[in-house]
């Protein structure tokens, strides 16, 4: 039974804000058991800085409400768990298959695994009344067993970017591997397809459809699209630092993506003929960044879900939203609107050690961003008294690839200067 | 190559050994005249006379006790305990005596005692026990617990000329029940681990018994295809260390099976060294299906509720495996 | 063969306990009786300069001795050939040093020197030298008798002309390994003598709480002879266990061997045994053994004082080669446990007893060499005789 019709969706406790650790429900909106669509709001928070409202990250149906009102909770606590599929006739949101029961609506309200499972009461079965038996432990959501610690860092493989296909979407041992055997495979990949959530793998011999799908786009993007790429090397020093910083005082990302998504964003609003399509004839330029994020689905290649407003979004909730997506994304929890509209793409395939790339522009858009790998080099630097000195800096080589028909190489280069400037000047 | 059943590969062992080392003895209730409980011995007085197959009188610690003093000089042995339950009445004798002489005077004690062990026929609580963690927790007493014929065969043979103590432990379910190829004369199989079935997904550690039980729950059929290795542990004093954590480090799962009592059973000591000395290849925790701490009760459906079922072995391996 | 001492279980008087019904043993020598003398004088000798060390703080642990009691342990172990094998217990240093234990080895085993015989891996006289035919003894009383029993069996078995000894107290009679080996020895008519040294206390638990009937009663019971015999005359204790080898050797299975004498010291250096009748105490002072063979001694000429201090000299430099020796290497302390090879069986010990050296096959061997085994170390086929 594929693991992702059943498996919920976590409703957490945003951080709104650099400084704010803990929230606490005001209100509920909704009940155990409610019909909810995506940013369907479902509760109020009181933070020390705003009250505000928490809307749903998916359509479905509400199947636990875990804090109530009047508690405190940490930034990341799970509030409310969200099931796919039409709700339970019964109060039947009990853990575990209820033995005998063919509803399908009643399957999407169990929770698999996570939660210790309760056995069928069949007296046969008196084994386990006679026998403790202990129960599988709950996963924690960012929880990594010893085994996948220790490939990921022996590897090189950032466990955040990987598929988990262990109970409740956890990264297992076979999934770090085979992140790892992935490595030199691919060139990024972009899609725009619509979500299949019920794609099945092929037998081997034959590419999956998905992959025959991602690639039946890339071939036509490349032959619409006059696609050109243009580099620049970034002094990264202060965005370095600028995550050393996160990391000890907030849920901030390990990776400088997001402080590029939103270096990124600033330069749009500079050059927006960067952020515009062009479906044929038809060229559209756009006040809002709806910024796609190219997430790797493992063996099923690439998905694109798009971040809505994201030149709104600081880098904390720019943060937050690229790990809620490709979370989501990895559990096959998208809603189909999720990867639609995009705007403008970035991609950062660079934990796995390459410089620099061509990435292929994810059609209609007309441009997009490739971080890669930062990585340590002597670089020549002028000091205060004007003279150049050779000093080890983390650098990385931004790359865009654009379409001629619709820009041209000064303006990439000037995008690509703005970007540059924003984060060699980085700070925080 | 012969097939024999698992008490016919034991006879063989005792047999050959009496017949090629003069030193060699078997000692028990009821094994010369009525060839033993079992009939492990039977046809053996015959052969071989009463001097060297000898019926002793009801008194455990009295045949542990002779049998270290006859073995410090010059003899070898081989005691069986009618049940392995009754290995507590000699107890002392062979915790005290025979596992602590070497280590205080360098005096080697050469004894081998058999212990029928197990359950799973009604035996009761004074006839199915499995007490090796008992001895393996005695410093200076060797523990072994075949499951097959062949490696009955072999162990026994190699226990009868080692030059300690060593309880062997053989499962009295096993006697008929199981058949195997057994190789024709002499062998001695080594004190280490044997992997009855390879895999890749999760491991299944289990000795005696249960390692039938344990491969019998994890056919592909009935663990969702996947790949489980059972492990058959063999020898518990000396233990495979090296086995054990190159099995973990392939399947980063491990289920540990144990017919007996599951506090301070043969399986905790494995899980406690799978966790000190492989924790970086855990992919899910250890876990462990035992009989709980209950005497063997008599009546069928209460015994069949406490030992470790085929059911219970498959249910916490697919548990695991979905971790 | 002595006479039993039937009467009601208790105390035994020591009256009650016949002197004259075993004259001086017509089997000794001038020379054995002098040599059974120095024995138990070492034996004192050794144990009283330990007692000091352990007062000094040089002894870990307990201080268990044999006070008093000499005769038995030095009587009986003169008995046995250099291929008999004998189990001997905590009050029977004597025995040791009969079989050749070296006393150096001996002072620095109480010291937990590396050098002791045990190399500190057991402490007092929980040791038996392999190599000297002595299986070290364990705590549990009296496992040591099913050892012994097993080793007459294999005597039995192998057809050999050999006998096999323990000792054991008045207190672990009640024990069930004490029924246990008298019954399989008497079923199985073994070549053992099983010596009980009767020294009226287990700890603070006199005999009439120990037990309802005696002993040496009960020995009838299992199928054999049970002999009483007086603890404190050395010579008597040898005569008895050699006519109970003798017995065994010709084939008429086991005997119990009571040999009746008082624990003159506490159960252990910690114990004052105040629970002792002090007048029990004095009349058992007048019966010590070594007095009594000291006065042979000199009815015929030997110089008692020079041999007391030629004793006295060789335990002042066994103390000081014992004091000299290192404490064992911590490194050790795991090692050991398991035998690795061909397993060495127990060893031929000393046996000064001129009856032993009339017989070419029992030559006396230098106490300090490791005995050449006599016993089977290879496999041998069925065909093959030992």
């Amino acid at each position: 039974m594929p693991a992702e019709t059943s498996s919920p969706t976590d409703v957490t406790m945003p951080q709104l804000g650099v400084s704010v650790v803990e929230g606490t429900v005001v209100s509920w909106s909704v009940a155990v058991g409610d019909v909810v669509e995506a940013d369907q709001p479902l509760c109020e928070i009181d933070t020390d800085k705003i009250v505000t409202d928490i809307p749903s990250p998916a359509a479905g149906v509400v199947a636990e409400i875990l804090v109530p009102v009047g508690s405190t909770v940490e930034v990341g606590a799970v509030l409310a768990r969200i099931g796919l599929g039409a709700p339970a006739g019964q109060a039947g949101l009990r853990a575990g298959p209820v033995a005998g029961e063919d509803d399908s609506a009643g399957g999407a309200a169990d929770i698999v695994s996570p939660a210790p499972p309760a056995r069928s009461a069949s007296a046969a079965d008196a084994s386990d009344s006679a026998a403790v038996s202990p129960s599988m432990p709950v996963v924690q959501a960012a929880y990594h067993s010893p085994v996948v610690q220790r490939l990921a860092a022996e590897l090189g493989v950032d466990v955040a970017h990987v598929v988990g296909t262990g109970a409740g979407g956890r990264v297992r041992k076979q999934d770090v591997l085979a992140a790892a055997a992935r490595v030199d495979d691919e060139r990024p990949l972009h899609i725009e397809s619509p979500y299949r959530p019920d794609d099945e793998s092929e037998p081997t011999g034959q590419l999956s459809r998905i992959r025959r799908a991602i690639g039946a786009h890339m071939k036509r993007s490349l032959d619409t699209a006059a696609t050109c790429t243009t580099w620049m090397e970034a002094d990264m020093s202060r965005v370095e630092q600028a995550r050393r910083d996160a990391k000890a005082s907030s849920l901030l990302g390990v990776t400088a993506l997001p402080i590029v998504a939103r270096a990124a964003m600033d330069a749009l609003g500079e050059h927006p003929a960067l952020n515009a399509t062009l479906e044929g004839e038809r060229y559209t330029r756009h006040d809002a960044v709806h910024l796609g994020v190219a997430v790797s689905l493992g063996e099923d290649g690439l998905i694109v879900p798009v971040i809505r407003d994201a030149h709104a979004m600081s880098v904390e909730q720019l943060g937050l939203a690229i790990r809620d997506l490709a979370r989501r994304a990895r559990a096959r929890q998208l809603a189909p609107d999720e990867v639609r509209g995009g705007t403008f793409t970035i991609t950062n395939p660079g934990q796995f050690g390459s410089l620099m790339a061509t990435p292929v522009i994810n059609q209609p858009q007309v441009a997009i961003l490739d971080l890669e790998a930062i990585v340590k080099r002597p670089i020549v630097v002028t000091d205060d008294a004007g003279n150049d000195v050779i000093e080890i800096r983390p650098q990385t080589i931004l790359g865009l690839s654009w379409d001629h028909r619709a820009l041209d190489g000064a303006q990439a280069a000037q995008f690509l200067g703005a970007v540059r400037r924003r984060l060699e000047r980085w700070d925080g | 190559m012969p097939t024999m059943t698992y008490l016919e590969a034991i006879s063989d062992a005792l047999r050959q050994e009496l017949r090629a080392d003069e030193r060699v003895l078997v000692m028990g209730e009821d094994v010369g005249a009525f060839g033993g409980a079992f009939k492990v011995t039977d046809g053996f007085v015959e052969e071989f006379g009463e001097g060297r197959v000898m019926d002793t009188p009801l008194a455990e610690a009295a045949i542990v006790g002779t049998a270290v003093g006859a073995a410090v000089v010059g003899m070898r042995p081989v005691c069986e305990m009618q049940f392995a339950d009754f290995v507590a009445c000699g107890f002392d004798q062979l915790v005290n005596v025979a596992g602590k002489t070497h280590y205080r005077s360098g005096l080697a004690v050469p004894i081998v005692v058999r212990l029928p062990s197990g359950g799973g026929f009604s035996g009761g609580p004074f006839h199915s026990q499995n007490p090796e963690a008992w001895f393996m927790h005695a410093p200076g007493i060797k523990v072994l617990a075949p499951s097959t014929p062949e490696d009955a065969k072999g162990l026994l043979t190699a226990a009868i000329r080692d030059p300690n103590p060593v309880v062997f432990l053989e499962h009295k379910h096993l006697y008929r029940r199981i058949k195997g190829e057994v190789p024709v004369g002499t062998y001695e199989t080594p004190m280490t681990a044997r992997l009855a079935r390879e895999g890749e997904d999760l491991t299944v550690i289990a000795y005696g018994a249960m390692v039938h039980a344990a491969l019998e729950a994890t056919t592909p059929e009935q663990v969702d295809g996947a790949s489980v290795e059972v492990l058959d542990l063999r020898s518990l004093v000396p233990l495979d260390t090296e086995a054990i954590l190159a099995t973990v480090a392939k399947t980063s799962k491990i289920v540990i099976v144990d017919e007996a009592n599951e506090t301070c059973a043969a399986g905790a000591q494995v899980a406690a060294l799978i966790a000190e000395h492989a924790f970086e290849q855990l992919d899910g925790p250890i876990r462990r299906v035992a009989t709980p701490d209950v005497p063997i009760p008599f009546s069928p459906p209460l015994e069949q509720a406490v030992l470790p079922s085929v059911e219970r072995i498959r249910d916490a391996c697919r548990d695991l495996l979905a971790y | 063969m002595a006479t039993q001492t039937a009467g009601p279980a208790g105390a035994r008087d020591p009256a009650a306990v016949s002197e004259t019904s075993l004259g001086p043993s017509a089997h000794l020598t001038a020379a054995d009786r002098v040599e059974l003398l120095r024995a138990m004088l070492l034996m004192r000798a050794i144990e009283a300069r330990a007692l000091t060390l352990y007062r000094q703080g040089r002894v870990p642990g307990s201080f268990y001795d044999g006070f008093g009691q000499e005769a038995v342990s030095v009587g009986a172990a003169f008995a046995m050939s250099p291929q008999d094998r004998l189990c001997i217990l905590h009050r029977d240093l004597g025995a040791h040093l009969v079989r050749g234990v070296a006393p150096p080895r001996i002072l620095a085993q109480y010291m937990g020197r590396a050098s002791g015989v045990t190399g500190g891996r057991d402490g007092n006289v929980h040791f038996g030298d392999p190599a000297l035919g002595c299986v070290p003894m364990v705590s549990m009383l009296p496992d040591m008798m099913c050892v012994a029993a097993g080793m007459a069996m294999a005597f039995k078995l192998r057809g050999e002309p050999r006998v096999a000894l323990t000792f054991f107290g008045d207190g672990s009679t009640s024990r069930g390994d004490f029924h246990e080996a008298m019954n399989w020895a008497g079923v199985q008519r073994l070549p053992v003598v099983f010596v009980l040294e009767n020294n009226q206390y287990a700890y603070s638990t006199p005999l009439s709480k120990q037990f309802a009937v005696d002993p040496v009663e009960r020995a009838r019971m299992y199928g054999f002879p049970g002999v009483t015999v007086d603890g404190n005359d050395v010579e008597a204790v040898f005569e008895t266990v050699r006519a109970a080898r003798s017995r065994a050797l010709a084939g008429e299975g086991p005997t119990l061997v009571e040999a009746v004498t008082m624990r003159m010291h506490g159960h252990a250096a910690h114990d004052d045994m105040r629970y002792v009748p002090p007048e029990l105490l004095a009349e058992w002072a007048e019966r010590d053994p070594i007095e009594r063979q000291e006065r042979r001694a000199a009815s015929l000429g030997v110089d008692v004082e020079a041999l007391r201090a030629e004793v006295e000299a060789e335990v002042d430099a066994a103390a000081a080669e014992a004091l000299a020796g290192q404490m064992p290497d911590p490194a050790n302390a795991a090692h050991g446990v398991f035998a690795v090879g061909a397993p060495q069986p127990l060893g031929d010990g000393r046996a000064p007893w001129s009856g032993f050296a009339a017989e070419p096959a029992t030559a006396v061997r230098d106490p300090l060499s490791a005995g050449a085994g006599t016993d089977g170390g290879e496999q041998r086929p069925a065909e093959a005789t030992v």
